[in-house]
């Protein structure tokens, strides 16, 4: 066999394209800079390690979750049961992992297998996602009110011990943020099962020419979801010290939004973890923003629903200008 | 995979025949799609099969490629089993898709890697590419795609090379199913392509060409299988045929079909102002214009401007002076014409509501009526009230362009609509555009096809993104059109 010499794309052509693949992130970028800014502006006191740490520190599951969501919704669906799931998760690290450590695993496990089956309905029967994740999410807060109907309840040590390690060279939280996003790349970039959920959402007749079962594809994309949702609910229990069901309620919202920000879209085919951290993070410094600048608590999910809608109407006004 | 070692392995185990079909039947519903079809492909033959829009080459396609099963007979491969997608796929079957077969958000190199075999593993990205670049590199040299490009900002043209360059980088290929492979390639690619199959059946790959273009099934094919109502008529050697002998034995008719001339006739008179300027474009080299009662062609290269022109015309874009009511009929049905869950009535009135309406209520018996007199002159298969989707892609192409006609409007903008509809319905809509032309309308129709233009009272020839000429009656044909796509005195020759 001869073998004959093909010129693959130079490394340079391949940033490039990488780069054009990821620009619908930059916005996000730019938001995080410019709150960034301003929260630096109004509490220089955040430049230290010390206090990116506080102000990062409330991000790091919400990363996780948007990571989850953006899986999610890279193969075309919309996970509606994100916020109480990472809240059972909380009450199951605070109430179980100590008294019946064996029962708390097996409900994990159980958190796994509901995921699987939810993606053998969505593809099998074909119930719209968001009417399944829904219904499931009223199932995770039953369960989790029954477990713990006040928030409470103590975390193992080793839990706690995640997140009380604060180094004092570097902020913490970023770490976790960092690992977080290379997972989140790892899975939906570099492995081919990744590649195959992004054709699921992108157009899923041709994945199913190709040979490939989709139930198979769908189910994985779930149960990774399922993963890094419990990740996320591990490590709020680890900062909170206690069990929630409500501890995450709004997580639900801001990991779609995470996902939109970061470049994503309803439609599928994309994921931008990258982007998706990036508007994770944006999402979480809002909210130290507005607390900074005496917004009332009351107030302050309207003041960051609109910062929300204006840098998405900047998005929507930047993709119509490089047409 | 070079081809020093596709000889090798076809010789060694070659067969008399790769796949054998006999006596296959496909029922939908209460529609037959195949009634009874028996055929063979030997290996390293290309067996060209034309025919009619739903004359049941897609489902025979669907057949041979293993994706389906018959109701009767049986399909099978030289080694025996049953001949399922699996199957079809392990002994090295691959088919090439004429719709939009690759994923528009992955990279090119990962939609290589979803049906790529050899691309498994820690490098499965890197032997995806190396396979899409070295194929690519064989069968069009010169094609300047880079392999690590979304899908999705490729032009029609470069997704097709990929589609095909990813069926052929199959390395231990023994069959290639081709559904109309050249719809979008320019002429330089498709005979590179026409090239490289050559190549492949030296090989000893044995191959089914699908193809609306007769000129080409003649010159690539050996065997030419006709095909007409679910059966094959005539199995002729690609030698011993003519264009005009093929279209005969599918029943196409290459003049104007009468009766739709006669029952457009019966048409209400011309309530359009005649002789009024429609639209115009002035500025840059050919003035555009077109007056009412006229057919205007776009024709070139594809890709030289036609679509742009077309696009400016419809959203009345900057410098361009046009008629206010202006109907648009899509060339890609799949994406941007048809409403899949609607009935054929619905996709068809759709754009004339507003004709339809008294004081913003749609008068559902006025729709009615409008949706069974359009269904009728075109002879729409199903009905008025079948489902869109359960039509074949000629009789959604003829609801499509209906739809645009069904308007008040004057002016009517048509986006190539007839890639991949078969001759008799081609001609119909040749007569109706005639005749709705003659009642007052102007029409603008881009086409990729130049023997097309005939039909048009004027052409202009684009390329590079400029109007170059202007032709008129008998100045329109199909050697005068290539000629000035290509510049004046480029000699060309036809594949």
């Amino acid at each position: 066999m001869s073998i004959t010499q093909i010129a693959l794309p130079a490394r340079g052509v391949r940033v490039r394209a990488a780069a054009a693949n990821g620009s619908p992130a930059l916005l996000a970028l730019g938001a995080l800079v410019v709150i960034f800014i301003l929260t630096a502006m109004l509490q220089p006191g955040i430049l230290s390690v010390s206090g990116l740490t506080l102000m990062l520190m409330a991000s790091v599951p919400l990363v996780l979750a948007a990571q989850a969501q953006m899986i999610i919704m890279s193969v075309g669906d919309i996970d509606l049961g994100v916020g109480y799931l990472v809240g059972l998760v909380t009450v199951i690290a605070a109430t179980l992992f100590i008294d019946q450590p064996l029962l708390g695993v097996l409900m994990i496990v159980g958190i796994f297998v509901a995921y699987a089956a939810i993606a053998y309905v969505v593809q099998k029967r074909g119930v719209p996602s968001i009417i399944v994740t829904l219904g499931m999410s009223f199932v995770w807060l039953g369960i989790g009110l029954q477990l713990r109907p006040t928030p409470g309840g103590t975390t193992p040590e080793w839990l706690a011990a995640i997140s009380s390690w604060r180094p004092t060279w570097f902020p913490a939280p970023l770490i976790f943020i960092i690992i977080a996003t290379l997972i989140g790349w790892y899975i939906t970039r570099r492995t081919l099962a990744g590649t195959r959920m992004r054709a699921l959402g992108s157009q899923a007749p041709t994945l199913e020419k190709a040979g490939i079962s989709l139930v198979r594809v769908r189910v994985s994309a779930y149960l990774f979801a399922a993963l890094l949702l419990t990740a996320s609910g591990l490590l709020l229990a680890s900062q909170t010290w206690s069990g929630d069901i409500n501890a995450a309620s709004e997580y639900t919202l801001m990991t779609i939004a995470a996902v939109i920000l970061g470049g994503g879209n309803f439609a599928g085919g994309r994921a931008l973890p990258i982007g998706t951290t990036l508007g994770a993070v944006t999402l979480g410094l809002i909210t130290v923003l507005l607390s900074l600048i005496n917004i009332p608590s009351s107030l302050q999910s309207a003041a960051q629903g609109l910062i929300v809608i204006a840098v998405l109407a900047g998005r929507i006004l930047i993709e119509r200008f490089s047409r | 995979m070079t081809t020093a070692s596709l000889r090798r392995t076809a010789a060694e185990t070659a067969p008399a025949l790769l796949l054998q079909a006999h006596g296959v039947v496909k029922r939908y519903g209460s529609t037959t799609a195949l009634a009874g079809v028996d055929v063979a492909v030997a290996p390293g033959e290309i067996l060209g099969l034309v025919g009619h829009n739903g004359a049941g080459k897609s489902t025979l396609m669907r057949m041979l490629a293993g994706r389906e099963t018959p109701d009767e007979g049986t399909v099978t491969w030289h080694d025996g089993g049953t001949w399922n997608q699996r199957h079809a796929e392990q002994v090295g079957v691959r088919m090439i898709y004429q719709e939009l077969a690759l994923c528009p958000d992955l990279t090119l190199a990962e939609n290589i890697a979803l049906s790529d075999r050899g691309a498994r593993g820690w490098m499965w990205r890197r032997t995806a590419e190396r396979h899409l670049v070295e194929t690519l590199d064989r069968v069009f040299p010169g094609h300047g795609i880079s392999v690590v490009r979304r899908t999705g900002s490729l032009s029609m043209a470069q997704r097709q090379m990929v589609e095909i360059a990813r069926a052929m980088c199959t390395p231990d290929l023994r069959m290639l199913i081709l559904d109309e492979p050249t719809e979008s390639l320019s002429i330089d690619a498709t005979r590179q392509l026409y090239a490289a199959l050559r190549e492949l059946a030296r090989a000893g790959v044995g191959m089914v060409l699908i193809s609306h273009r007769m000129q080409e099934v003649l010159a690539a094919a050996d065997r030419i299988a006709v095909m007409k109502d679910g059966r094959i008529v005539d199995i002729v050697r690609a030698a011993e045929t003519s264009e005009h002998a093929l279209l005969a034995a599918m029943g196409g008719d290459v003049h104007p079909d009468t009766t739709t001339v006669r029952t457009g006739t019966a048409m209400p008179a011309p309530d359009f102002a005649s002789d009024a300027e429609l639209a115009c474009i002035d500025g840059g080299g050919i003035p555009f214009h077109v007056r009412a009662g006229e057919i205007v062609g776009l024709a070139g290269l594809a890709g030289h401007g036609q679509d742009a022109m077309l696009r400016r015309l419809w959203s009345n874009a900057r410098g361009v002076r046009t008629t206010r009511r202006r109907a648009y009929v899509p060339g890609d049905r799949q994406t941007s014409g048809i409403f899949p869950l609607w009935n054929v009535a619905d996709n068809l009135t759709v754009s004339a509501t507003r004709q339809l309406s008294v004081g913003g209520f749609v008068s559902p018996r006025r729709r009615r009526a409008l949706a069974a007199q359009w269904v009728d002159r075109l002879r729409v298969k199903g009905g008025a009230r079948a489902p869109m989707t359960s039509l074949s892609g000629g009789n959604q192409q003829k609801v499509l362009v209906a739809r645009a006609f069904a308007t008040d409007s004057q002016l009517v903008l048509l986006d190539d609509p007839f890639r991949g509809v078969d001759v008799k319905t081609k001609n119909e809509l040749y007569a109706l555009m005639k005749i709705e032309a003659g009642r007052g309308r102007g029409i603008v129709w881009y086409s990729t096809e130049n023997t097309e233009m005939s039909h048009c009272d004027r052409v202009y020839v684009f390329r590079s993104g400029r109007i170059v000429s202007e032709l008129r009656g008998d100045e329109i044909t199909e050697d005068r059109i290539i000629a000035d796509s290509f510049g004046a005195d480029t000699a060309t020759e036809t594949i």
